[in-house]
C-alpha cells in the first residue's frame, strides 16, 4: 500500500474531470465525484485489508505468544481508546508542535541555502556535494553530537530534524533550477527577462515542481529524524509520541505500542498525503501527467 | 531598389544611403564555436542588408549556420567578427518549439511578454485581446499550453512575439513540425501579420517550398564555412499559394542551386 499510489490515481482522475467540467452539465460532475472517490479509494483500502489479515493469520499461528503480539482487533480497540484520552492530545500536540517547527525552519533554511547555491558557481563547487552527503547521512548519527551541544533540549531535537529535511529541500531547488530546459531559458531572454526579472518569472516557477519533490522528501527526513530524536531526547514532563512509544515498551505493552505506531505512520502519510496533492496539482496544470 | 544586395564576400562597401534604409545590417560578421575538435567555424564572412518591411527567407541545409545568423541578429549570441547593427529596433524571436510557459496560461504567457516590455498592468487586459484576436485564438485566453494542439501553440508564440512590439520578427523554422494543412494556414497568417503590421521578417527554414512561398528574398546559404552562397528574388503578386506554378518555379530554381552545392 503506497500513498504514491493514492497520488498518482488524484493525478489521473483529475485530467478527464476538467474535461467533463468545461463540457458537461453539473449533474454529470456530481455523478462522477461519487464514482471517483470509489475509484480512488478501494486499492488502497484493499491493501490495508490484505495488511490486516496477514497480520490476523500470524496470529493465529501462534508464532509468538499473544502478550507480545496481539491481533489487529486488540490494537485497534486500544488505538481508539487512546485517541479518547486528553494525555494523547497532549503528546500529539509536542510531537506536531515539533514537526511545524522543525520542518518549517527547515523549509526556510533549505529554500535559501538551494537559492543561494543554485545563483554562485563558487558555493556550487564548495557545498554542492556536501549537501548531497549531508542527504546520505543518517540523521540518528546527529544525535550524540545534538545532545552534547544542546543538552537533553528541544533544541537537540530540532537541529537534527533541521539537519535531516533542509539538504533535501536545498537539493530539490537546485535540481529544479539546473533542469529548467534551456530553450525556455533562451525564449525568456528574448521576450527582456534578464538577472531578476529572469528568475522571478522564469526560472523559479520552471522549478517549482521539482521543489515540491523536494519537500516531500524533505518531510520525510524531518519525520523520521523527528521520531529518533523523541525516542533519544526524553524531556521529563513533555509527553511526546516518541516519549509513548518508549514508555509502552518499557511496560512491555505491545497492544499501546502498536497504537502510537499505526498513529505515526497515519500521520506520516497524511502529510505527505497533502504535500503530494499540491505536488500534482501543480503539475497536472503544467500538462505533465504522473510519472508512471 | 536597394543597391546593396546580399552576396558574396569582398562586395563593396555599402553607400550611405542603403544603411539608412536597412533595418538590419551585417558586415563582415563570422562566429566561431569552440568544440571537442577544436574551433569551428560556423559562420564567415557575412555581409547583409535587410530593408525595413522585408520578408527575407535564410535557406539552407542543416548545420551551414541559419540558427547562428539569426541568434547573432536576436542577440542571443554575439559575433566573433564584424558587426551587427539593427539600429536600435525591437527583435522579437520565434522557434520551432512554442517555448509557451506551461506553468502560465495563454493569457498570463502574453502578459509577461507585456510585462518584460515595460507595458504597464492596466493595459493587459486590452492588448491580450487584440494579441488573441490578430492571431486568431480569441477564445484560448484562460487555456493551458498542454491543452493546445501545435497549431494553436505557435499562434500564441506569435501573439506574445507580437506583444513586445516589435519591428523585427526572427523566425526559426518555426513551422516544421506542423502537419501540411496547418502549416499552410500559418504561413496565410504570418504573411498578413506581416502586411498589417508592417514587419521586418527574417525566416530560416530548410523547407524549398516553404521559402519561395514566403520570401521576397531569397537567401541561399552553404556550409564550411556557413556563408551567403547566393539570392534569389521572388517577386511573384501575394497572397500566394504553397501550390501556385510560379512558387513551384522558384522551389525548382533554389532547390538545384541547393543540391549544386552538395555535389562533391
Amino acid at each position: 500500500m503506497s500513498d504514491i499510489d493514492a497520488g498518482r490515481l488524484v493525478g489521473k482522475a483529475a485530467a478527464p474531470a476538467r474535461r467533463i467540467r468545461s463540457a458537461g452539465p453539473q449533474g454529470q460532475r456530481a455523478a462522477s465525484l461519487g464514482s471517483r472517490v470509489i475509484r480512488r479509494s478501494w486499492p488502497p483500502l484493499l491493501a490495508v485489508i490484505i495488511t490486516l489479515l496477514l497480520w490476523e493469520v500470524v496470529y493465529l499461528s501462534g508464532w509468538r505468544p499473544s502478550y507480545v503480539l496481539p491481533d489487529p482487533a486488540t490494537v485497534l480497540q486500544r488505538t481508539g481508546e487512546m485517541v479518547a484520552s486528553g494525555k494523547f492530545w497532549q503528546a500529539l500536540g509536542t510531537t506536531m508542535f515539533r514537526a511545524a517547527a522543525g520542518f518549517g525552519l527547515a523549509l526556510g533554511i533549505g529554500t535559501l541555502i538551494g537559492l543561494v547555491v543554485s545563483f554562485s558557481r563558487t558555493l556550487r563547487a564548495a557545498i554542492g556535494s556536501m549537501i548531497t552527503g549531508l542527504q546520505t547521512m543518517p540523521s540518528i548519527a546527529w544525535f550524540p553530537f545534538a545532545i552534547l551541544l544542546f543538552g537533553l533540549s528541544e533544541s537537540a531535537i530540532l537541529f537534527v530534524v533541521i539537519l535531516g529535511a533542509a539538504p533535501s529541500i536545498a537539493n530539490g531547488i537546485i535540481s529544479g533550477i539546473d533542469d529548467v530546459p534551456k530553450a525556455l531559458i533562451r525564449t525568456a531572454s528574448v521576450l527582456g527577462a534578464r538577472g531578476l526579472s529572469l528568475y522571478r518569472y522564469v526560472v523559479v516557477p520552471a522549478a517549482l515542481p521539482a521543489y515540491l519533490s523536494g519537500l516531500k522528501q524533505g518531510w520525510a527526513f524531518a519525520w523520521r529524524s523527528l521520531m529518533a530524536g523523541e525516542l533519544l531526547v526524553i524531556i521529563a514532563s513533555k509527553p511526546s509520541l516518541g516519549v509513548q512509544l518508549q514508555f509502552h515498551r518499557e511496560f512491555a505493552d505491545t497492544a499501546g505500542l502498536m497504537s502510537v505506531m499505526i498513529i505515526i505512520l497515519v500521520l506520516g502519510m497524511l502529510i505527505d498525503g497533502v504535500l503530494s496533492r499540491v505536488s500534482n496539482g501543480v503539475r497536472a496544470r503544467r500538462g505533465m501527467g504522473p510519472v508512471s | 531598389m536597394r543597391l546593396g544586395t546580399a552576396g558574396a564576400r569582398g562586395r563593396m562597401p555599402a553607400p550611405e544611403a542603403t544603411t539608412e534604409r536597412a533595418a538590419i545590417s551585417l558586415r563582415g560578421v563570422g562566429k566561431d564555436f569552440r568544440g571537442a575538435a577544436g574551433e569551428c567555424v560556423a559562420l564567415d564572412g557575412v555581409d547583409l542588408d535587410i530593408d525595413a518591411g522585408d520578408f527575407v527567407c535564410l535557406l539552407g541545409q542543416s548545420g551551414c549556420g541559419k540558427s547562428t545568423l539569426l541568434n547573432l541578429i536576436a542577440g542571443l549570441d554575439s559575433p566573433s567578427r564584424g558587426s551587427i547593427d539593427v539600429g536600435g529596433r525591437r527583435v522579437g524571436m520565434m522557434f520551432q518549439d512554442a517555448n509557451l510557459f506551461p506553468w502560465l496560461t495563454v493569457r498570463g504567457n502574453i502578459e509577461l511578454a507585456l510585462r518584460l516590455s515595460g507595458v504597464p498592468a492596466r493595459e493587459f487586459g486590452p492588448r491580450v485581446e487584440e494579441l488573441l484576436e490578430t492571431v486568431r485564438l480569441p477564445r484560448a485566453a484562460s487555456m493551458r499550453p498542454h491543452e493546445l494542439s501545435g497549431g494553436m501553440r505557435q499562434r500564441v508564440a506569435l501573439a506574445r512575439t507580437l506583444a513586445q512590439d516589435c519591428s523585427i520578427l526572427l523566425m526559426d523554422e518555426p513551422f516544421a513540425a506542423l502537419d501540411a494543412i496547418t502549416r499552410d494556414a500559418m504561413h496565410d497568417e504570418t504573411e498578413r501579420i506581416w502586411l498589417e503590421r508592417e514587419l521586418t521578417i527574417v525566416f530560416v527554414t530548410h523547407n524549398v517550398r516553404e521559402s519561395a512561398r514566403l520570401g521576397n528574398r531569397v537567401l541561399v546559404m552553404a556550409p564550411d564555412p556557413g556563408r551567403i552562397d547566393s539570392e534569389l528574388r521572388i517577386g511573384l503578386q501575394r497572397p500566394r499559394r504553397m501550390e501556385d506554378p510560379g512558387v513551384a518555379d522558384r522551389a525548382a530554381e533554389l532547390h538545384r542551386r541547393l543540391s549544386e552545392r552538395n555535389e562533391p
